[in-house]
């Protein structure tokens, strides 16, 4: 016999469950535009970037365990799957907060160059990756990322970048199409890279993530007039490299870029809907 | 004078020697104090006065003398931590040592290490949160240990046997599994339930849910933090003293809900010790556990006058091991507070509006006296120690702990799901979201609308309390008439 206390405690129970399938079946309706994330991470890179249907790829995680905090305002409550992560090279302002997202989330698979990292906290990385049983793919130049019509190219690093042992012109750079609308991922590759990027590929581009937090090694004239932005964001907190460099700025603003920077606007949010380019930003 | 009587005014003497000797009040004047008091009692009773027997102010006097016993442990004792201390400060060194606590983790790193010959004593480590240690590795620092500033958070550390802290020293890790198994195979438990809180929760509910279930406080952000101290909701998380003490009560009243009483109270026993262990069986959590268990025993006893003397004896074997928490440790005044509230102002509360002793959906009738009583009993000392307390505090805290027991019945189902199925877990997952999305807006709430009382000082806490103690006698005798 059941008591009257306990009737009601299941009734309850099977009330919340009826609303919670509801909720899901409601409110988790697929998007169909790209959503484009630059986390204000600190000093560190920290991109999302979400394709139709709630496809989610993260390129890096920054310093610290931020993008923790700035995955959840992003995601809803119960979705706790993120289908690649990405780690552009293997520097602590890239992966560190890496090791807690995949620690807290299901991920699809672990993409990198291949680099493995210097310091002793990308071991606790490895391990992560290893515990959890999550398939690491290696990409290089000539790879690419597809999903429906959107599309990643990887356009560096090439087999000699990825022996030298320069971390951060090793990075995986990355090209992404979608709805015509061209984004460039460039992690910290410096000038020469560049160089050689724009020479190779056709890289008109409309999104431009800066290189190197706006480092004056990186965002040559030249590459920014071949790659001639609309709108250029620059992943920066405080630090003592004086990032983002006067000169990065100036050159930015002489080839008409829009620019953005995620120490004065919080994280910035780009959101492509018939070939146009919303903008958000947190801090205004 | 009869034994519990003997005992009770013995240990309360030892106890305020302890006291006199913690706020370093100098031996021969507690000694002249003492002598001075002794003199006044026989003068008292030589004159006869008051009509008071004479043999019970004898009985007094002499056991004011264990004020003085008190105060020469607490000296013995200090002079032999501090002798078996070898640490060498403000100099860069080389040094090994083991960590023998759980990791704090969060933005900073702390280890509590035990150093390694030729050094010896307790620290604290402070470092970036990778890479990770855990508990029982042995670890080769090389850095400067500093003193402890400013004094109070000296005395702090002090009472946990920590006397040095190393600010980020270069590490090394030379070998793991260095701590009794029992004990580091019991973190890793807890390391992984939390784990399992994270594969499902956000970052700031599932740190919340940590904090309930298993006490563990880092992993909190600065806004939260800043937030639940507001709120004056702190201790559900952060001072495992004073809210085991309540969550016990809280446990035992909503499993009274569905269960008879024998059970409800075993079933509570249960958990008390499997969150005992769960903490890491620390000496702070088995303290507030204790006292937990008093209050239980009290509630399903019900001669609530008979435990006078089980209080003072457990504080009594508290201070005989560490008899710094007297003082310093602001978790075992504030679960001492609590449970004094518990205990005695409950029922005076109760006589006095007449309550009747129905319990209401999830006993939310008992659990209300339960928390209005303890929150009383330790206002002002959440006063004095964290200043933030606010007058709307009280209202959150009923609002919040009503629904905590359930929160963490199903976060300890979430926590042992998330060993089968991650999947299975996050449906789980979604219920227990229900409650903390209710118990962190309440806390984000609160405060915003918080009514801040400043200071009230060391006067103001004796007259509170003395209102207090004035209320419960009458209410008391109220109720004999």
């Amino acid at each position: 016999m059941l008591s009257f206390n306990r009737l009601i405690l299941i009734i309850i129970f099977l009330i919340a469950f009826d609303v919670f399938v509801w909720g899901e079946i409601l409110f988790n309706s697929p998007n169909k535009n790209t959503e484009l994330y630059f986390f204000d991470v600190g000093q560190g890179d920290a991109e999302l970037v979400v394709l139709p249907n709630k496809v989610k790829i993260l390129i890096d995680g920054g310093p610290n365990n931020k993008v923790i905090r700035e995955l959840d305002s992003v995601l809803r409550p119960t979705d706790r799957y993120i289908d690649l992560v990405v780690l552009s090279h293997p520097e602590t302002d890239h992966f560190t907060g890496l090791i807690d997202v995949l620690k807290r989330y299901q991920v699809g698979a672990f993409i990198s160059n291949g680099q493995k990292g210097q310091s002793q906290s990308f071991k606790d990385l490895k391990k992560i990756i290893q515990e959890n049983e999550i398939k690491t793919i290696i990409l290089a130049e000539g790879d690419k990322i597809r999903y429906q019509d959107n599309y990643f190219e990887i356009l560096s690093p090439s087999q000699n970048l990825i022996f030298n042992n320069d971390l951060n012109e090793a990075t995986l750079v990355m090209k992404l199409n979608a709805q015509d609308v061209k984004t460039l991922f460039t992690g910290d590759i410096g000038a020469p890279i560049e160089n050689y990027l724009f020479q190779k590929y056709d890289l008109d581009i409309d999104i431009l993530k800066v290189a190197h937090h706006g480092s004056k090694y990186s965002s040559s004239k030249k590459f920014l007039l071949n790659t001639s932005p609309k709108i250029a964001v620059i992943e920066v907190g405080k630090n003592s490299y004086g990032h983002p460099t006067k000169e990065v700025l100036n050159k930015l603003a002489s080839v008409g870029a829009q620019i953005f920077r995620t120490d004065k606007d919080g994280t910035v949010k780009l959101l492509i809907s018939n070939q146009e380019i919303n903008i958000f930003r947190k801090k205004q | 004078m009869r034994v519990h009587d003997f005992t009770f005014y013995g240990i309360a003497f030892f106890l305020l020697g302890i006291l006199l000797a913690s706020l370093k009040v100098d031996f021969l004047i507690i000694v002249f104090a003492v002598v001075l008091t002794t003199a006044i009692f026989l003068f008292f009773a030589l004159f006869r006065s008051y009509g008071v027997k004479p043999r019970k102010i004898y009985w007094l006097a002499g056991l004011s003398l264990f004020i003085i016993i008190g105060s020469l442990y607490y000296f013995w004792d200090d002079y032999r931590v501090q002798k078996i201390n070898h640490i060498v400060f403000g100099r860069k060194i080389n040094f090994e040592g083991i960590v023998i606590k759980n990791p704090e983790r969060g933005n900073q790193q702390k280890l509590t290490v035990a150093l390694r010959p030729p050094y010896s004593g307790n620290i604290l480590a402070k470092l970036q949160p990778h890479p990770s240690f855990d508990y029982g590795d042995l670890i080769n620092f090389e850095g400067i240990i500093k003193k402890p500033e400013p004094a109070n958070y000296a005395n702090y550390l002090a009472k946990d046997g920590v006397f040095g802290v190393a600010d980020f020293p270069k590490t090394e890790l030379l070998s793991q599994n260095q701590g009794p198994t029992i004990k580091s195979s019991l973190f890793k438990l807890k390391q992984k339930i939390i784990l399992n809180f994270q594969k499902v929760l956000s970052a700031e509910k599932s740190a919340f849910l940590s904090g309930i279930t298993l006490g563990e406080r880092a992993e909190f952000s600065k806004e939260f933090k800043e937030a639940m101290s507001k709120s004056g909701t702190t201790h559900l998380v952060a001072l495992s003293g004073y809210n085991i003490t309540i969550l016990v009560m809280a446990i035992s009243y909503s499993l009274g809900y569905l269960f008879s009483r024998r059970l409800t109270f075993w079933l509570t026993v249960l958990i008390i010790i499997g969150f005992v262990l769960m903490t890491g069986a620390e000496a702070s959590v088995i303290r507030a556990a204790i006292m937990g268990f008093i209050a239980l025993l009290a509630k399903q006893i019900g001669r609530l006058y008979s435990f006078r003397n089980a209080i003072i004896v457990a504080a009594f074997l508290m201070v005989l091991i560490n008899p710094r928490v007297l003082y310093f440790d602001i978790g075992f005044q504030l679960s001492f507070a609590a449970l004094l509230g518990i205990i005695y102002l409950g029922p005076a509360i109760q006589k006095f509006f007449r309550m009747k002793g129905e319990e209401g959906f999830l006993g939310w009738r008992r659990n209300f006296l339960t928390t209005t009583s303890a929150q009383l009993g330790v206002a002002p000392l959440l006063i004095i120690n964290f200043n933030q307390f606010s007058l709307t505090a009280l209202l959150a805290n009923i609002l919040i702990l009503e629904v905590i027991p359930p929160t963490m019945f199903l976060g300890f189902l979430l926590g042992a799901i998330g060993f089968l199925s991650v999947t299975l877990a996050a449906i789980f997952g979604w219920f227990t979201n229900l409650f903390l999305v209710y118990e962190l807006t309440l806390i984000n709430v609160f405060a915003k609308i918080s009514l801040p009382i400043i200071g009230i000082g060391f006067w103001g806490l004796i007259i509170y309390y003395l209102i207090i103690i004035g209320f419960i006698i009458f209410s008391h005798k109220n109720a004999k008439l």
